[in-house]
């Protein structure tokens, strides 16, 4: 998931060395057994098949979950192989494959990231273009072979090939059969980013927007499988409980159903063979679980709804409530037991005795992903095989998790990636692929589908955790300005990029950034669009408000003098964009007011790196309280882009997943339980609710990087809100989600 | 019990408890994958079907209350795609994910035959399908792209 520096061209050349010799690349590469092509449609490589009709198949090992990685991934072939467009046709690599051909799909070894992650990563886009440079080549040597000239005099565009001096042509799929036997004697060099003609040139749609407009691309849950079953799952209602127990013989005679199965967290599991999952088996724990199976899903469902269950709730039952677990967040941050430093800059001791100290508390709280597919997915177990059909974030994941849950050998774990109906963090670490492997190897023999119900899934969540922080901060007597800052973390599940902001990388030159685990909080925690920064920016970007505040100076003013000498200009070329477009200053009627807020992803610690967004909020607030955002101005800073109108679309809706976060988001607890469980107890903004959403280029740097798009525009949306409400109403929010909070004013 | 549904046109026999919600009928019995399981209580309207024409979020209509109704699923919108929504939506890329817009098509269409010019009110009215992806600047545009109209002026603060 995280950025990587940009590669420098020696750097290149490593990779490009590493693919050519180590990996699937390798030049005469013959595909192996698990796949057999069609005798017509030869593979090229691995990764690519032409077909006679001209019909370019890429495998390509980044699943798709909304942010256009499979466009992206054929882009960057597309740029090479000179076909057209509309000719591609995309399927997801096979991480089995991928396992018993050494590495197949993943020719850098850092496999994790092939198989999920970012999209325009620097190896990645290299690779791609290398499959695509190769399969060019080749095809251009059969020409050549076919009319005996030398292939130097061949080009290739728009999937024909060429040649100049007589005007003979040759469509990619009349040559491709012969390609495919053609062995190249060097690497072709791919172009290198100011040499595109594609990539960031030409624009595209997604490619998958006519099947998803027709309703027929197939994601988790419209996998069908001959002989499959339905099953509906049931887990302890308090995470960390167990089954007590439960009566089959209550549902057997019910129609269509099949079995009762439970899920044991206890029971041993693991195969003995070395693994290689990409994020550990550590977060995919199996919760205690009963599910029922039948024939259909709905038969399953009724008969789960009535099957009798009793549970031990087991330690988290001892938080009664959604306050008493703040309180405890709370009252921790004034303990340093268990503290563990992230960053330590300069002397932060003096900060009680300044002239001017500002502080505040601020609480973020358990925020769940929903994304709008429940979780499912499909599982076939047998002696011999584990086959699995799922919406994954990362494939690579769950083919391993696959295998440590069913114990089956990795090599003999087919993992069959499908669409994914969003994902946010949820799908990554893939306890969802373990529970339906746990399930359905209970029913050996036919492939079970298992959906999660709307309401087992949000209350058996792996939130975004509550993080509480207390920020201090002393204010220099002349720029106003911090000379210093600690910032005190509490959270169980903490993810620790609080250090990882342009204020505490110079602009403020004293910093104490500390955290603490709350080991007794039972919520469990996990991934969420922008992990941590989600938290972070919004306590930060409130708390540089108040500092503004105290100093009486423009919010605007304030950060752009505070990142004056910052190294990375993107920021407030950011700032500057996002409020030009707003208008920011113009005078507003009572009642409405402007906020600006500004976050990056993917910083890792050095200045130059990741994504900035600075994000502009108009807000309207009724004597009432009620909150109307009218209008959002986003701009921001990732080097380059490659597909424009792709990140104006990730921006627009990251923007709506920040907005709704802040607004409308938690999850609250009640004697161990998680309350919430469907979007008519936890809100989400809709058509009506939707600002106008502004998107401004004018912040890009044009540094060499094509930076991630998918999660920076999600945290800077709720403090921008928030400060405008404060410019509004002058009622400061250091909590979220806003409709809970007073924001009336007279 | 045996139910006949009349679905896209043709004619359907599934033997089920007359109580499944219709969604499950043409998702489990009849294979239309196409109309979406969000939430299972009316909230989201990723099951969004068109019975007699108008709009219905079929998790909420019991099979035998569907049956001898006139069914239309995302798949029988247009025989090819080319309804002008689903044009609109593919020249604006619209979606992210993609897995709400089934839904928001079938609810924007049957908007759309009542309302053929519709205000940015009617949309927020008879659109509140959900989109986590966040979709609705573009779904918005397509759809009054979609009803010939020019794009809507942009929001203006009140200031």
């Amino acid at each position: 998931m995280d950025d990587a520096a940009p590669l420098s061209a020696d750097r290149r050349d490593v990779l490009l060395g590493a693919a050519l010799l180590g990996g699937a690349l390798a030049i005469g590469y013959r595909p192996g057994a698990a796949l057999a092509a069609d005798a017509a449609t030869p593979e090229l490589t691995p990764w690519l098949l032409i077909s006679p009709d001209d019909t370019v198949t890429l495998r390509l090992p980044c699943p798709e979950f909304g942010n256009g990685a499979m466009t992206q991934q054929a882009q960057a072939v597309v740029e090479e192989l000179a076909c057209d467009w509309a000719k591609v046709k995309i399927e997801f690599a096979s991480t089995n494959r991928d396992l018993v051909n050494f590495g197949v799909y993943s020719p850098v070894p850092a496999a994790a990231a092939f198989f999920g992650g970012r999209s325009t990563i620097s190896f990645r886009t290299i690779a791609l273009q290398q499959v695509g440079a190769q399969a060019r080549e080749r095809l251009k040597t059969a020409a050549a072979a076919q009319w005996s000239v030398p292939v130097t005099e061949i080009t290739a565009a728009d999937s024909v090939l060429t040649h100049a001096p007589t005007g003979r042509t040759l469509r990619y799929g009349e040559v491709a059969a012969k390609a495919a036997t053609v062995s190249l004697t060097s690497q072709p060099v791919i172009k290198r980013p100011n040499q595109w003609t594609f990539l960031g040139k030409v624009p595209v749609g997604k490619v998958n927007n006519a099947e998803i407009v027709t309703g027929q691309l197939q994601y988790g849950i419209d996998v069908r499988v001959p002989g499959m079953v339905y099953a509906a799952l049931l887990q302890s209602p308090v995470h960390g409980g167990r089954l007590k127990s439960y009566d089959a013989k209550a549902v057997m005679g019910m129609p269509g159903v099949l079995a009762v199965v439970t899920v044991d967290p206890d029971e041993a599991r693991g195969v003995a063979a070395m693994s290689a999952a990409p994020l550990g088996y550590a977060m995919t724990a199996p919760r205690a679980a009963v599910a029922v199976i039948a024939d259909h899903s709905w038969q399953a469902r009724k008969a789960l709804d009535v099957l009798p269950v009793e549970w031990e709730d087991g330690h988290g039952a001892q938080w009664k409530s959604t306050q008493q677990l703040y309180d405890h967040a709370i009252k921790a941050l004034d303990s340093d037991d268990n503290v563990r430093i992230e960053k330590l800059t300069g002397d932060v001791s003096n900060i009680a005795k300044a002239s001017k100290v500002v502080e505040g508390i601020y609480l973020t709280p358990w925020c769940e992903q929903a994304p709008l597919e429940p979780l499912n997915g499909t599982a076939l177990v047998t002696a011999e095989k584990v086959e699995v059909w799922h919406p994954a974030q990362n494939s690579q994941q769950g083919h391993w998790v696959a295998s440590d849950e069913s114990g089956m050998s990795p090599d003999r774990v087919f993992f069959h990636q499908t669409y994914v109906g969003g994902a946010f963090g949820r799908r990554l670490e893939s306890d969802d692929v373990r529970m339906v492997v746990a399930v359905a190897k209970r029913f050996m023999g036919r492939p079970v589908h298992l959906i999660w119900s709307r309401e087992e899934m949000t209350r058996q969540g792996k939130y975004r955790p509550m993080v509480a922080a207390k920020l201090t901060a002393s204010l220099d007597e002349t720029t106003g300005l911090p000379t210093a800052i600690i910032a005190r973390q509490a959270a169980r599940g903490h993810y620790p990029r609080f250090a990882d902001t342009a204020y505490f990388m110079g602009p403020i030159p004293n910093v104490r950034v500390d955290a603490r685990e709350l080991p007794s909080v039972h919520v469990t925690p996990g991934p969420y669009r922008g992990p941590g920064y989600n938290s972070y920016v919004f306590m930060q970007e409130t708390f540089i408000d108040e500092c503004a505040v105290a100093a009486g100076i423009d919010p605007l003013e304030y950060r752009l003098k505070l990142l004056a000498n910052f190294p990375n200009p993107g920021w407030t070329k950011s700032l500057n964009a996002a409020a030009k477009g707003a208008g920011w200053g113009r005078k507003l009627p009572k009642g409405m007011g402007q906020g600006i807020a500004i976050g990056a992803w993917g910083l890792n610690g050095s200045p130059k790196a990741g994504t900035c967004v600075a994000t502009v909020a108009t807000v309207e607030v009724s004597k009432k309280g009620v909150i109307k955002v009218h209008q959002l101005d986003v701009a921001f800073d990732c080097g380059r882009v490659m597909n424009r109108d792709s990140v104006a679309n990730l921006i627009e809706g990251g923007s709506m997943f920040g907005l709704n976060m802040a607004m409308n988001e938690e999850m609250t607890v009640e004697n161990g339980r998680m309350v919430e469980g469907n979007f008519d107890t936890y809100p989400m903004l809709r058509m009506a609710d939707c600002p106008k959403i502004n998107v401004y280029f004018e912040g890009l740097s044009d540094t060499d990087k094509y930076a991630e798009m998918g999660e920076p525009p999600v945290a800077p949306v709720g403090p921008a809100v928030g400060n405008a409400i404060f410019s509004a109403t002058g009622k400061r929010l250091r909590r979220t989600p806003f409709r809970t909070q007073d924001v009336s004013w007279s | 019990m045996a139910l006949t549904f009349k679905i896209n046109g043709q004619t359907h026999e599934v033997d089920a408890d007359p109580t499944t919600p219709l969604l499950w009928i043409l998702r489990d019995h009849l294979g239309f994958t196409g109309t979406k399981f969000g939430c299972g209580i009316a909230q989201c309207g990723a099951c969004t079907v068109h019975l007699d024409g108008t709009a219905a979020r079929s998790c909420q209509v019991a099979a035998s209350d569907a049956a001898g109704l006139e069914i239309t699923t995302i798949e029988g919108l247009s025989p090819d795609g080319s309804h002008p929504l689903q044009k609109a939506w593919v020249d604006l890329n619209v979606p992210q994910c993609g897995y709400c817009q089934a839904g928001m098509i079938m609810a924007a269409a049957a908007m759309l035959k009542a309302t053929p010019k519709p205000t940015d009110a009617d949309i927020d009215t008879y659109v509140d399908n959900l989109c986590r992806c966040g979709t609705y600047q573009r779904i918005r545009a397509a759809i009054h792209q979609a009803a010939g109209q020019a794009p809507a002026a942009p929001k203006k603060a009140k200031a």
